[in-house]
């Protein structure tokens, strides 16, 4: 048995000449979660705000509390615009999950593909329908995050606890009065922060696997209209979880090093009624470990480490305006840090370097819509943003890019019928004196169009949308693999699919009945110039290029249900996702054309079933991932298929409710305000060891436990 | 009847010269994925693609970056990112395994002792722990497989080869770009073998002397491939024995010699692939070079824009052409095509003119050569060093008998049992 272990930066430094290959960095992490308890706190002091509900007994303040939990729950579940290709999960079934990243929670549904380098501080990318990772626009209140650097979004970095609901939506989301920013990806994902209804205050204290402690905080109100939260999280992890490599060639076990984490977030928002607003910042330091590979030793482990401050503030406000026009105005300004650094002695692989990259950016966008007949719907909006990118590189300067996108839309809904259509326009320059100079300006027109027919509750929709993204100033300018001649990357996506809503007989506040959701959609979809980093021929070096086209098919279902009686509620969530993605770069490459790409798994599924009696809920996730290839060169090149099943068991009652319990007294009006929470997760319940990237192992069972306390 | 034993004949002919290809192919894999791995080569066909594996139930490692032949029974391997340097049998048995020398990157050997460059600042002696400002040299002692001497050169030091009792490391600075603190190298380090002092250090003035660096006898060939940006990439022909005496030792040459071997009459095959991020932009080179023509008119000839028969037009037709090597002992030529990085790349085979004989598929990146010597063809270097009688035969450092490949001026070889210059 050979013992092996190693730690190698993320920031892909290659191996035979140290140059830098891949974008800066990523990583992910560990974000507080859970509030199954948040609702319950928020709802028991919700009590404490009416005087007369002070005045109850004890018991039926308990009982109110429980029936407000429902409430949350309610509101919280939207009916999906059945023209778009959705998927949301929200209210209970969001806080059933057992997650501990936005990324988490988004692996449950159809056609997303997580690209995860294991533990907390892994990098964590999600794909959706085989489009690629930097294809996914990432929208916190309907403002999208961005990085100006690599373009994706580190969704690690955000708490599910503040979150009212994470939505999916393939092509566009299709509200009335939208951003040109929201029609400007292939996919989006929608985090919708939670407007609070009650005041609270509530503290959460955290022990999991792999000596991980964390502790949360969260104060909120709703005072004359006003609404906010402010909400604070610190969480250290050593992440030194075990691994095995068996096969009949290897047998390698180890613990992972140099993948420790720890971080604070601190996030306050504020809203009434059309306004909102929201401030971020986030500080963390981690261990950037790399590849299992065979060693003799651990005695070098390839350290590097790296440090993340991230701040944002934005606000947006939407009004209506003679009876029939709306209007949404945007504004954003971010600024995020990142320090990577190798200098440490055990790192004897590679180049010793401590750099440091800045990039901020300022956004507003503009949006007007109006509606001239009950059926018409016209939108425009004007998107602008600047972005500013410094890192202390060789041979790199400042860069500057403004970039600004226009949109025209219009939306139809005539009698069952549902139309949309919209072109946007897109225009980026970017100003900057690193190698060559600046990229040449670059300005394209994309349409997208939506076409839906409900009869009888039953939705058929199809849909077509033309996108690109435009190469990241990483991609243009970074030294030693940048190239300013990169073209767009373009997406064609043609969409199939029907849709059909149950709502079985249910009265509010009955707490009874029963809802099915039923859709599948069948999709195909072409990526063209795909943007890539590759070794130039002969030459020890790479660079980025445009290289290679792939064609994907494949199937989307989702099946929904929720069960409502008594005391009891029953929750099921299914999806499942077939597809084929094949390279369609090179018709004489027999190795290669036709051939499924590497990563993109032919099927997977996912279950989740939530079950509730009272304040005691019962949480089982499973997930089954098909075999990928990770690369064509060998049919033995394989990720094997794996399930995973996580497990979370929770229970809510009030210090009164205990005091009462042992001490047969009636409860002291204080213990019956306060709230105590109890979880247990279990993740992983098999134990089974699985990759997403071949040699980066992923966390076997671990365990994580909650308690949490609020007033 | 006659005609058909001449058949028999020329057939058994071609059959035991083609039995004597034996090629073990090292494929680098991808970084991070610990998929370096060997490929067999036999008789026109690949025998395995995982032949450490086959042999040895485990796997290779993580980038190996070099192989070469020890002696008559030991091969030695550098793991790159693995750190390991790893020692098999001709017969693919692993033997030994050390990782005293982090971030390992080529070798060289007179058959007892391999010396090691190191891009890494620590090596693990048998003095203890030695650390260095720039990169290093490791002498590995073939008695015991431990590291008994260091001797620090340049930053990043690439290739290495012996002559006459001395190593010369070209030296890179390939971190130049990340670490900032230092600039692209542009020397070449001699180093005493023995004392494993620097006994010299030759200042080319061209940057970046990175990648395959090929001997033939007193010659090599050293690829710069420039600073990628404003210096371009270039190729030098570094004369080892005018180097002791004179800084005037080598001619540079306007085609990048990115991939090079020697061919068994001593002249360099080079592919020269000039690259820049400038103009994103590259273009090739196919190269003969004939190295002592080359240094005795100054680059004013000796130097042919051909390889051999097709082999110019095949490489051209390559995806990503990644190593050129030709069969010591028989003159075969192989090429190699990465293909497209992430799938399977391909080996060639041509004959000793440059007819293409076949294509084979291997693993990803197959990127260095070693030549299985055929069967016989080592005496073995003990029993040739402590040889007493004259039989008149020269044998090189490795043990192996020269009377199949032309001696080579300037080559130390081993001549009844003594060490012996050939001059002729």
């Amino acid at each position: 048995m050979v013992k092996q272990d190693s730690n190698i930066p993320f920031r892909a430094y290659r191996a035979r000449t140290g140059q830098v290959i891949s974008m800066y960095k990523k990583n992910y992490y560990l974000q507080a979660i859970l509030a199954t308890v948040l609702a319950f706190a928020v709802t028991a002091n919700a009590s404490a705000q009416n005087p007369h509900k002070e005045k109850r007994k004890a018991k039926s303040e308990v009982q109110d509390s429980i029936r407000q939990l429902y409430e949350v729950t309610v509101t919280s579940h939207r009916q999906p615009r059945t023209i778009a290709t959705s998927q949301t999960l929200s209210g209970t079934d969001l806080q059933a999950l057992s997650t501990t990243s936005v990324a988490d929670a988004l692996k449950y549904f159809a056609g997303v593909q997580i690209k995860d380098y294991g533990g907390l501080g892994g990098l964590k990318t999600v794909n959706v329908r085989s489009l690629g990772a930097q294809h996914v626009g990432v929208y916190v209140d309907g403002i999208r995050l961005t990085n100006a650097q690599n373009g994706t979004v580190d969704l690690g970095k955000f708490s599910l606890s503040s979150m009212e609901s994470v939505s999916l939506y393939n092509a566009n989301k299709l509200d009335y009065c939208q951003s040109a920013s929201e029609y400007a990806s292939g996919a989006t994902v929608y985090l919708q922060t939670r407007r609070p209804t009650s005041d609270s205050v509530f503290v959460q204290l955290r022990n999991a696997s792999f000596h991980t402690w964390m502790v949360k905080a969260n104060a909120q109100f709703n005072w004359r209209g006003w609404q906010g939260f402010i909400d604070g999280e610190y969480c250290t992890s050593r992440g030194d979880y075990p691994f095995r490599y068996h096969s009949e060639y290897e047998d390698t076990v180890g613990r992972r090093a140099n993948s420790d984490i720890r971080y604070g977030r601190v996030e306050a928002a504020l809203f009434r009624g059309g306004f909102s607003s929201h401030i971020y910042y986030y500080d963390s330091e981690r261990g950037c470990p790399g590849g299992i590979v065979r060693r003799l030793s651990d005695k070098y482990t390839n350290v590097g480490r790296e440090w993340d401050r991230d701040f944002f503030v934005q606000a947006s406000y939407q009004a209506r305006f003679l009876e029939k026009n709306s209007i949404k105005i945007n504004a954003k300004y971010a600024n995020e840090y990142l320090r990577y650094n190798t200098k440490y002695p055990e790192n004897q692989n590679t180049p010793r370097v401590d750099n440091h990259y800045r990039q901020q950016d300022a956004y507003a966008a503009f949006c007007y819509a109006a509606m001239p007949w009950p059926w018409l719907t016209l939108s425009t909006s004007y998107d602008i943003r600047y972005s500013f990118l410094s890192a202390d590189l060789k041979r790199f300067e400042d860069v500057k890019r403004l970039d600004q996108k226009q949109v025209f839309a219009a939306q139809v809904n005539w009698k069952g019928i549902q139309a949309a259509a919209s072109v946007l326009h897109q225009h980026y320059s970017d100003d900057t004196f690193v190698n060559a100079g600046a990229a040449d300006p670059l300005d394209r027109w994309t349409p997208a169009a939506s076409l839906a027919y409900t009869l009888a509750g039953v939705t058929l929709r199809g849909w077509y949308k033309q996108i690109f993204r435009a190469p990241t100033l990483n991609d243009l300018y970074y030294t030693q693999s940048g190239n300013r001649n990169l073209k767009p990357e373009y997406t064609k996506q043609f969409n199939i699919g029907l849709e059909y809503h149950y709502q079985g007989p249910e009265t509010m506040g009955s707490r009874q009945g029963w809802a099915v959701d039923v859709q599948a959609d069948v999709y195909w979809n072409k990526v063209e110039n795909r943007i890539v980093c590759l070794p130039m021929k002969g030459t020890y070096t790479w660079s980025m290029m445009n290289y290679g086209q792939t064609f994907c098919r494949g199937l989307n279902a989702t099946l929904k249900g929720h069960l409502r009686t008594g005391q009891w509620y029953f929750s099921l969530l299914n999806s499942i996702t077939w597809q084929r993605d094949v390279d369609r770069t090179d018709p004489e490459d027999e190795d290669m054309y036709d051939k499924p790409i590497c990563y993109a798994p032919s099927f997977s599924t996912g279950v989740t079933a939530i079950a509730s009696w009272r304040s005691l809920q019962f949480t089982t996730s499973y997930l089954y991932v098909g075999q990928r290839m990770w690369s064509k060169a060998d049919p033995e090149d394989i990720l094997d298929p794996y399930h995973n099943i996580d497990m979370k068991l929770q229970y809510n009652t009030t210090a009164g409710q205990l005091y009462h319990l042992f001490s047969g007294k009636s409860q002291p009006r204080l213990l019956t305000q306060t709230s105590l929470g109890l979880c247990l997760e279990v993740c992983d319940v098999l134990d089974i060891q699985y990759e997403h990237i071949p040699r980066y192992p992923m966390p076997g069972r671990n365990y994580k436990l909650t308690l949490s306390i609020g007033i | 009847m006659k005609q058909c034993f001449t058949l028999l004949l020329l057939t058994l002919f071609i059959y035991s010269a083609r039995a004597e290809e034996r090629i073990i192919v090292l494929n680098e894999g991808m970084w991070q994925a610990d998929n370096g791995r060997l490929t067999y080569f036999e008789n026109g066909s690949v025998v395995s693609n995982q032949w450490f594996r086959d042999k040895n139930g485990r796997k290779l490692g993580d980038t190996p970056n070099d192989i070469i032949q020890v002696n008559d029974d030991l091969i030695a391997i550098a793991i790159n990112w693995s750190n390991i340097v790893q020692f098999i049998t001709p017969s693919g048995y692993a033997v030994a395994a050390i990782e005293d020398i982090p971030n390992n990157r080529r070798l060289c050997s007179d058959g007892k002792f391999v010396y090691v460059t190191s891009y890494g600042h620590e090596c693990a002696t048998i003095y203890g722990m030695r650390y260095f400002t720039r990169g290093f040299v490791a002498k590995i002692d073939l008695s015991n497989y431990r590291v008994v001497a260091t001797c620090e050169v340049g930053y990043e030091p690439e290739g290495i080869a012996l002559y006459d009792g001395r190593l010369f490391v070209a030296n890179t600075g390939g971190y130049a770009e990340q670490e900032g603190d230092h600039d692209y190298e542009t020397t070449v380090s001699i180093v005493n073998a023995a004392t494993m002092t620097v006994e010299k250090v030759i200042d080319t003035h061209i940057p970046n002397l990175f990648g395959e660096m090929s001997q033939s006898g007193r010659y090599l060939c050293i690829n710069s491939p420039g600073d990628y940006y404003e210096t371009e990439a270039c190729g030098l022909i570094f004369d080892c024995e005018q180097a002791l005496t004179s800084s005037d030792c080598f001619v540079r040459f306007n085609y990048p010699a990115t991939y090079s071997c020697t061919t068994i009459d001593g002249n360099f095959l080079v592919v020269g692939s000039n690259f820049s991020y400038l103009t994103g932009q590259y273009e090739f080179s196919y190269l003969t070079i004939n190295p002592m023509q080359m240094m005795k008119s100054r680059g004013a000839s000796g130097l042919t824009r051909a390889l051999p028969g097709s082999i110019g037009t095949d490489f051209a037709a390559m995806s990503q052409p990644y190593g050129i090597y030709v069969n010591p002992y028989t003159g075969y030529i192989y090429g190699t095509d990465a293909g497209s990085f992430e799938g399977a790349g391909y080996l060639y085979q041509w004959s000793p003119v440059g007819q293409l004989l076949g294509k084979h598929k291997v693993y990803i990146n197959p990127g260095h050569f070693l030549a299985v010597a055929p069967a016989g063809y080592y005496v073995g270097i003990g029993e040739v060093a402590s040889r007493k009688t004259a039989d008149g035969k020269w044998y090189d450092l490795h043990g192996r008998a020269t009377d199949r490949t032309p001696l080579q001026r300037g080559n130390i070889y081993i001549k009844d049992g003594r060490k012996t210059l050939f001059t002729k």
